[in-house]
């Protein structure tokens, strides 16, 4: 009977041992480099209840941004606002629009309207907003240019190593206590502010917590 | 603003919202798929759109070779399920989401209500700890108002009013109380009684009042079935009739006699005051206040946690208790030269107490020789007699307006139980409102509750669970906890305080003013408004509404207590009554046992049962947790055939290496305890200490209907409770069947095996040698631990030493992280501000174990129960527990035998946070590390749950989540995945509500222990650093936050701060020659250390030692100097 397998045969199965190795290697080594923060969550921006417009109210109206978060600066949750806020102009401005029909909704009826959650740490960190942008670090290095964002995204990836990127360097990112909520603030003379930066950290005796007591309690 | 998860494309997404805008990709087809998908990246970015090209292309072609060598494995497992966040519609004043609020309240008592501060995170009460303006207590509290936050969220509380077994609406409740008013306002409440649990309420004084002046007729009787008002009977009495109340002030004490008074447990009233002044007297800064420190003798029936801080005690069965009483009146009298009939009378009644003649001469000698220094307490289950004879004995010691004074209570008129039993019994009661309580369960066993009930036509019951009373009862009516609404009250000294709620009713309660006021037909119905009107009429005449809300903001009314009597004691009446009454007793025997009953430690009364903190709380000496037991001193075990050789049955705690100790397991032999024709079945324990032919027996337990927690848990006790003989019993004996029960106790090892574990020494050697401390222990013959450092200051040591014991080089901890490039600078590194360094000091000599730290870190941290079977396997897992010695002087005497009367010595353990951890060097994952202000912090999300950690930890603090503790039910551990979810069960999610947001839950095969109240640092770090803004202010001044145990230590032997601030409290706590580190000789340089603990025995006293048991011990156990070899 005549051989049915050639003999090159015998490498196959060294072969398959071989490729199926490979893959393996291959997936491990793109899971771990591409299921990161910064791959899943970067550019995550779902549709709002209400088509609510930063870029109209924060870049075009020029409204602050502590006047919807109004408790930024105080706790570590940056609130989103409730429907009240809304109403405090949208009683005189676009009174009819179908757009707010929520907004007015949750007015009258005290029932929340569902904003759907963009930024979100998990459980076991307890970031706080007041004691950053007390420090000088402003909320344009967290969550991007949203002065500019007509739909909010996720813009930084929000993973550990990207927060101690901040806490190691942080004369890299502090600011004027003044141009903290300024989002479009860029220094004018870059070598002058890194200068002032580097002393500042001195003066306001900056030492970003590294351990993990900072940030998981 | 709170978020809330919800499935993905669940039909809660309010239409409003496109259905097909979900913009989260699951693959990478279908974020190619998107038409908008191009545009989008063109038009949002604002930047450029070819820049933002280039970027995300390179981003999609990532994206995209991932998935391909993925072969089409769908992300959607990966996907993040989408979340919600919910703001207001209208925002409520005064609430920052993430900002706890704080709220005054107390909590309501019999007798005292304790003045709180709640801790509630957007409206939930989370926390209970003391209100510290208030300086009687100064933010003391007891177990049960610490736990109390559990049972508003117990999910087996009644959720609503029940006719018989229906359940009706409140509207149903309220037309009925109505119709009730109808009814017997005709005959001005003939046939109306009311059974009510007692309450310092004014409100529920004033509608009492109401409802009296409608219904004259009506009976209103009162009844708690540890009641701890005969010294105020007592004192009534003598003060011609007119309310009167002791109150003490150990504060000012220099000599303390204890006849069966249990102050530092919670049996007494007034309990936290006494705490407190007694750690007054026991505080030692320094060696003058050693000299003058309080000595405390203490004669009683069981062992307890006062028995423990002792001096001298005296253990004596409760029913001699009143002839020792006696005796001491009759010494002090004699010894005065006063009186002398009075005291002939008295001594012949003490007959049979001859031979602790000396100890009471001796101890009486030093009482009067601190002439208002001095002070006698007379236990609260004891006759209204005997505490007439305290007033006596403290009259004569010169202890009035100094150590003791009375007080003048508002009059307040009561039917007593017995007139109320006797019209039941004559069938003259229609209808009997029982307010609160639990008879069915707990009501004295000769008045036969059962009988009762059947002779009554209509029970209608106001209680918070359905329990044995609600059961057969006609309409069980729900009540509201006390953080639901509004009431008030009055503690032990008088002091007006408000019962202020935090929530609204979680169900359909009702509130106990509510229902009287519906009865009374008042016309304000509103727990608020009756309130109100108290303030302004009674309590506060001409009060506006401003001094309301003053009052609600200090959580008390100042100058509001009762005045003090102005009277004087009336001798003659005195002396007559005690010449009526009988003080003489006869010796128990085996034949004849003597049979304490006591409130338990953990659920008081019985209230408590279905409270898991409560229940898994070992008791201070037992150290039993989730049951009671018949504890019987060791000579009676052993004349119950004990054999402590084999040792054949269970020892309380004492850990024979053979016999029916295994790990945390006791299996006790079952005995039957008769009394009376009463025959009550429970596990036997031994008790050292106890007196001989005495039986002690917690009552709270066996309850018949309860919750989910509490059913099945020990044996009720109350069969053997009359309202004759009440809490002190004679006449019983023992047997031991050959059944076995398994008891879970957290402490097996009594004894310190000569180690220097817990430090004592007599006040004698302090005087002579104030550094005794430091000479015990091998660290005092061994190098120093600090080397060449020894001999800094602590808060330079706790600056300059290296972080962690590795080879691996870590910064000291006054040091900037050396990966900060701007600190490198040598000019920047001169101004660098070290960061806080904490430390925690604890005084052993008034750390009195009354287990408050315990709850307080319990309901701070979210620590889960774990009920009874895995308690016994020593998994429980509080992060603070008391250790409990037991010591003789005689460690090989200790071997052989159970010690009949040991010294006991309590010291709390938590983790110390060793600056070189020994559990750091074991962790393969790095999970528990040091941070830079000197925690041990746990990193739950890294651990692996190897274990090493709790191996290597000299201290065992280590708790392990062997399973989902928190997420699964107690009796389903086992069942893993497929037991039920407690996360989305109803009453699951209820009890998540008390849950601390600030502190990470813990799951599955995470390692876990005392953090330092990481959270409650890192708080105050941040609001400090809010303020300092552009500053280096950056340092939380000195008493801006209390850490849990602390704040709720009564006796403030806790003191945490920062170590490195020579300023701050708990550095000039350390700095004392009695503190000393825990097993010190490990080098591990613990963060907490302890203050030793000073006895002051009088050396007159025919049990004065010289030194304590623990001392003589460690001192048995040194190795003898090797006899030097004479010169050939």
């Amino acid at each position: 009977m005549a051989n049915l397998f050639p003999k090159s045969a015998n490498n196959v199965p060294a072969q398959i041992a071989l490729i199926l190795g490979i893959l393996a290697v291959t997936t491990v080594a793109g899971v771990t480099y591409y299921f990161t923060p910064k791959y899943t969550r970067v550019g995550y921006m779902p549709t709002q209840p209400v088509p609510y417009s930063h870029y109209l109210h924060a870049e075009q109206l020029g409204i602050d941004c502590r006047y919807c978060h109004t408790h930024v600066n105080q706790s570590g949750h940056a609130n989103v606002p409730a429907a009240e806020i809304c109403m405090n102009c949208h009683t005189h401005v676009q009174r009819e629009s179908p757009l707010l029909e929520l907004v007015r909704d949750s007015y009258l009826n005290n029932e929340p309207i569902e904003w759907v959650r963009i930024h979100k740490v998990p459980d076991y960190v307890y970031f706080n907003h007041a004691v950053h942008v007390n420090r000088g670090i402003s909320c344009v290095e967290c969550h991007g240019q949203v002065n500019e964002m007509e739909v909010v995204w996720h813009d930084q990836p929000f993973s550990m190593a990207w927060c101690l990127e901040c806490h190691r360097n942080p004369e890299q990112f502090i600011r004027p206590l003044d141009q903290v909520y300024n989002l479009n603030w860029t220094p004018d003379n870059a070598e002058a502010h890194a200068q002032w930066a580097r002393e500042q950290v001195v003066a306001w005796n900056v030492n970003p917590p590294q351990s993990c007591s900072g940030c998981h309690q | 603003m709170s978020s809330k998860t919800t499935e993905p494309n669940a039909a809660a997404t309010p239409s409003t919202v496109p259905t097909d805008g979900r913009a989260y990709w699951r693959s990478l087809d279908e974020l190619a798929e998107r038409p908008d998908f191009k545009e989008w990246l063109h038009r949002e970015f604002p930047q450029g759109a070819s820049e933002a090209d280039g970027v995300n292309r390179r981003h999609f072609l990532k994206i995209m070779a991932a998935s391909f060598a993925l072969s089409g494995a769908g992300l959607a497992g990966c996907r993040r399920p989408e979340k919600y966040i919910v703001p207001y519609g209208k925002q409520p004043e005064n609430s920052i989401p993430g900002i706890p609020v704080y709220y005054s309240t107390s909590f309501p008592d019999a007798v005292d209500n304790l003045p709180l501060i709640v801790e509630t995170h957007q409206n939930r009460p989370t926390h209970i700890e003391g209100n510290p303006k208030y300086a009687p207590y100064g933010g003391a509290v007891n177990a049960f108002a610490s736990a109390s936050v559990l049972n508003l969220y117990d999910p087996d509380r009644m959720t609503a009013s029940t006719r018989g077994r229906r359940r009706v609406s409140k509207d149903a409740v309220n037309d009925h109380l109505e119709a009730l008013r109808e009814r017997f306002a005709p005959t001005g409440g003939t046939g109306l009684a009311v059974l009510a649990a007692p309450s310092t309420s004014p409100s529920r004084e004033r509608l009492m009042r109401q409802l009296r002046d409608q219904f004259p007729r009506m009976t209103w009787a009162e009844y708690e079935p540890a009641a701890r008002d005969n010294g105020d009977r007592a004192a009534t009495a003598l003060f011609n009739g007119d309310p009167t109340r002791p109150v003490y002030d150990l504060a000012a004490a220099k000599r303390i006699l204890s006849i069966d008074s249990d102050f530092l447990g919670v049996s007494e009233p007034g309990a936290n005051g006494l705490q407190r002044g007694f750690a007054k007297g026991r505080k030692v800064r320094n060696r003058d206040e050693a000299a003058t420190m309080s000595r405390l003798y203490v004669a009683e029936s069981p062992f307890t946690s006062t028995g423990a801080m002792a001096d001298h005690r005296l253990r004596l069965a409760s029913s001699r208790m009143a002839s020792l009483a006696a005796l001491v009146a009759a010494e002090v009298l004699d010894q005065l030269g006063q009186e002398r009939d009075l005291a002939q009378n008295l001594r012949s009644q003490a007959a049979g107490l001859e031979s602790h003649q000396q100890w009471v001469s001796e101890c009486v000698r030093d009482l009067l020789a601190e002439r208002g220094g001095s002070v006698v307490l007379a236990g609260a289950h004891l006759p209204v007699a005997v505490h007439q004879l305290v007033v006596l004995i403290n009259e004569k010691i010169g202890a009035n307006g100094h150590t003791v004074r009375y007080v003048r209570k508002p009059r307040a008129r009561r039917d007593n139980l017995e007139s109320l039993v006797q019209s039941i019994g004559e069938g003259r009661v229609e209808t009997l409102i029982v307010l609160g309580g639990n008879p069915a369960y707990d009501f004295p066993a000769d008045l036969d509750w059962s009988v009762l009930r059947g002779r009554v036509n209509e029970v209608i019951r106001h209680g918070y669970y359905f329990d044995e009373t609600g059961l057969d009862a006609d309409w069980s009516i729900a009540s509201t906890h006390y953080l639901e609404a509004w009431s008030d009250g009055r503690a032990y000294d008088g002091t007006y305080v408000p019962v202020q709620p935090m929530i609204l009713p979680l169900f359909e309660g009702i509130s106990e003013l509510e229902l009287l006021s519906r009865l009374a037909g008042t016309s304000r119905a509103d727990a608020f408004e009756i309130v109100l009107e108290t303030f302004r009429t009674d309590v506060s005449p001409g009060a506006s509404r401003h001094d309301f809300n003053r009052f609600l903001s200090e959580g008390f009314l100042a100058d509001s207590a009762f005045p003090a009597v102005t009277t004087a004691l009336s001798t003659s009446n005195l002396r007559s009554v005690l010449a009526r009454a009988d003080f003489r007793s006869a010796a128990p025997s085996s034949g004849s046992l003597s049979v304490r009953l006591v409130k338990d430690t953990k659920v008081g009364d019985g209230f408590y049962a279905n409270n898991g903190w409560l229940q898994e709380l070992p008791d201070p000496m037992t150290k039993l947790t989730w049951d009671n037991a018949i504890t019987i001193s060791p000579a009676l075990a052993r004349e119950l055939g004990y054999d402590v050789k084999s040792g054949r049955f269970l020892i309380g705690g004492i850990a024979a290496a053979r016999g029916n100790v295994r790990g945390s397991r006791e299996f006790a032999p079952v005995g039957e305890l008769t009394i009376d024709g009463v025959t009550l079945r429970g596990p036997v324990q031994i008790q050292p200490g106890l007196p001989d032919y005495e039986v002690v027996i917690p009552i709270g337990y066996g309850r018949r209907r309860t919750g989910r927690v509490g059913s099945g848990v020990g044996f009720s006790a109350y069969p053997a409770l009359t309202h004759t003989h009440g809490l002190s019993r004679t006449g019983a004996t023992i047997t031991l069947t050959r059944d076995t029960f398994l008891l879970a106790n957290t402490q097996m090892h009594w004894n310190m095996e000569g180690r220097a574990i817990i430090r004592e020494a007599n006040v004698s050697t302090h005087l002579a040698n104030s550094n005794w401390a430091n000479e015990m222990g091998m660290e005092s013959h061994s190098p120093p631990i600090y080397g060449k450092d020894k001999d800094m200051s602590l808060a330079e040591k706790s600056l300059t030493q290296p972080r962690g014991a590795s080879s691996h080089h870590l910064p000291a901890f006054g040091e900037p992280a050396p990966n900060l490039r701007v600190w490198r600078d040598p000019e920047a590194r001169a101004q660098f501000i070290p960061e806080q360094q904490w430390g925690m000091s604890i005084d052993l000599n008034t750390c009195t174990g009354c287990n408050v730290c315990v709850i307080a870190c319990q309901s701070e941290n979210n620590i889960p129960i774990v009920g009874k079977d895995q308690v016994a396997r020593g998994r429980e897992m509080s992060w603070i527990r008391l250790d409990r010695y037991y010591s003789t002087g005689d460690i090989d005497e200790n071997r052989e035998m159970l010690p009949a009367d040991p010294q006991a010595s309590v010291m709390p353990m938590a983790c110390v946070h060793c600056e070189r951890a020994p559990c750091e060097q074991v962790c393969p994952v790095n999970a528990t590390v040091h941070d830079t202000q000197g925690l041990n912090v746990m990193a739950y999300n890294r651990c692996v749950g190897t274990r090493y950690c709790a191996n290597n930890c000299p201290y065992k603090v280590r708790r392990f989540n062997f399973f989902d503790y928190n997420k699964r039910a107690i009796d389903e551990f086992y069942k893993g995945p497929l037991g039920r979810n407690l996360y989305k069960t109803e009453g699951g999610i209820l009890a998540s509500m008390q849950r601390n947001p600030d502190v990470t839950v813990r799951m599955r095969g995470v390692m876990e222990k005392c953090t330092y109240c990481t959270q409650r640092i890192q708080a105050a770090r941040i609001a400090q650093k809010v303020k300092a803004r552009d500053s280096n202010n950056i340092h939380i001044p000195e008493g801006a936050f209390k850490v849990a145990c602390q704040a709720a230590c009564p006796t403030e032997s806790i003191v945490f701060g920062d170590i490195s601030n020579t300023e701050s409290a708990v550095y000039k706590a350390k700095d004392n020659d009695r503190d000393y580190a825990v097993l010190g000789y490990l080098n591990v340089r613990p963060r907490t250390t302890y203050l030793a603990r000073l006895r002051n025995p009088n050396p007159a006293m025919p049990d004065y030692r010289k030194y304590p048991g623990s001392y003589e011990e460690y001192k048995g156990m040194q190795p003898q100097p090797r006899a030097v070899p004479e010169p050939a």
